[in-house]
């Protein structure tokens, strides 16, 4: 049973007992459970969802890889390609914006965004808004969010010493960024 | 001299050239006169679809309808973040139709053209309903129709509708139904459906219904012409009746492709 395929405006068949939450792909019209998606409804705990892995539109929590791509003073602009896992098709970035307020958790006055992204780094975030009319407010407030790859200014990849320093291991030099937590420490 | 000399700046045409040799079918088997019944087919039929979905891989959703000498080809692209400045709360649906210029019986200019956006807005029309944009705030939906081969507008809109909802679909857009639409008009005091260009040509009014067989609901009805309300209410029941058929059709299609 719970291995067929519906279409949308299906409706689906629920198990007697607690109805489950909605989850995506599925709406309720007139008390009745239906699908709004081609696929196989599932039970994830105790919601309904028919999962379909697509590129979508960041929403608030989204996990967002992007490389940044202007500076100023106040804000870095990021473009974003990759949307909760999935990469989005080329040419069909969505933009973000990291603001001073958002790079860090703490002292966030004395935040330089020139001391924390350069331009074409690439950047883990999460999305805390839809922002404005044009980007999305992304912030990099957490032990695991920042740059994840960097390139020096003699064009090797960098790598981490510390939550705000990375290292050339061409030259030796030590340029400032606002580090993600490597996820094997 | 301009004779003897290969021009080079100009396209040059070929060597041998053979008139072109034009299909006589329709002649051979004569116009339809008043008083006549229907040819080819009975009032209450329409022509049989060829509905495939995913035929174009670079867009994220696509399919190709074909009901005898109408074919359309329908992609879709998005969700995608919206260009405009203004803050939209709910996604934005933008359709585009497109003729090819070898379409119809008279050769269609494009740019110049008019009938496609008028085209467009009754499919968008057919289409919003059923589309959830409101979980698709800042972001556009691309919709791109290309009409190879018309045969009658009516049957145009319709199956462009139906191309458009199968792509949808494909494209994993959520929608509270998938959207199916007929065409009927009225010759003399009959009613016939899903109207060839000659068809609709004697015909004295025409209808497109766009509804969600799954749901009951009607979207859009596109009406020209004259018809009496009770022809109206007629042609409504004849095409949701229909409806129903054509979404067995794009269901089939869909779990097939699924």
């Amino acid at each position: 049973m719970d291995s067929d395929l519906v279409l949308p405006g299906q409706p689906i068949s629920l198990p007697r007992g607690p109805i489950p939450q909605l989850g995506p792909g599925t709406y309720t019209r007139d008390a009745q459970v239906r699908a709004s998606l081609v696929g196989i409804p599932r039970n994830e705990g105790s919601t309904l969802t028919i999962s379909r892995v697509r590129p979508h539109p960041p929403g608030p929590n989204s996990v967002v890889l992007g490389s940044i791509t202007r500076l100023s003073p106040l804000q870095a602009m990021l473009s974003i390609t990759v949307v909760d896992g999935v990469p989005l098709p080329s040419g069909e970035e969505f933009t973000g914006v990291i603001r001073t307020q958002d790079v860090r958790a703490t002292e966030k006055d004395k935040v330089k965004i020139a001391d924390c992204f350069r331009g074409g780094d690439v950047v883990r975030g999460v999305v805390i808004s839809l922002g404005d009319a044009r980007s999305y407010f992304v912030t990099t407030a957490r032990n695991d969010l920042g740059v994840i790859f960097a390139t020096s200014e003699a064009g090797a990849t960098m790598e981490p010493v510390s939550w705000q320093e990375m290292r050339c291991p061409k030259t030796g030099k030590i340029e400032r960024r606002k580090c993600a937590k490597p996820e094997n420490l | 001299m301009a004779q003897t000399g290969f021009d080079r700046r100009r396209i040059n045409g070929p060597e041998q050239s053979h008139p072109p040799t034009f299909g006589t079918q329709d002649e051979v088997e004569g116009r339809w006169i008043v008083g006549q019944p229907r040819k080819a087919r009975k009032p209450m039929d329409i022509r049989p679809i060829f509905l495939q979905p995913g035929l174009i891989d670079q867009a994220n959703g696509s399919a190709y309808v074909e009901t005898e000498r109408t074919k359309i080809a329908c992609a879709v692209y998005g969700p995608r973040q919206t260009k405009s400045t203004a803050y939209h709360e709910k996604g934005k649906l933008n359709v585009e139709v497109k003729f090819t210029p070898f379409s119809c019986e008279r050769r269609r200019a494009p740019m110049r053209d008019a009938e496609d956006r008028s085209l467009a807005v009754a499919i968008h029309q057919a289409l919003l309903p059923a589309v959830q944009v409101e979980l698709l705030p800042k972001s556009t939906i691309d919709i791109f129709l290309t009409i190879i081969e018309a045969d009658g507008i009516e049957a145009c809109v319709a199956a462009g509708t139906v191309a458009a909802s199968t792509a949808l679909a494909d494209a994993g857009i959520e929608m509270i139904g998938l959207v199916m639409s007929c065409a009927a008009a009225v010759v003399e005091q009959e009613t016939w459906l899903d109207p060839t260009e000659e068809e609709a040509r004697s015909a004295r009014g025409s209808l497109v219904l766009s509804c969600m067989p799954a749901l009951g609901t009607v979207t859009s009805v596109w009406q020209s012409g004259k018809l009496r309300p009770e022809e109206v209410l007629g042609c409504m029941d004849a095409c949701q009746e229909r409806c129903s058929d054509i979404h067995s059709v794009v269901a089939q299609a869909l779990l097939e492709n699924a």
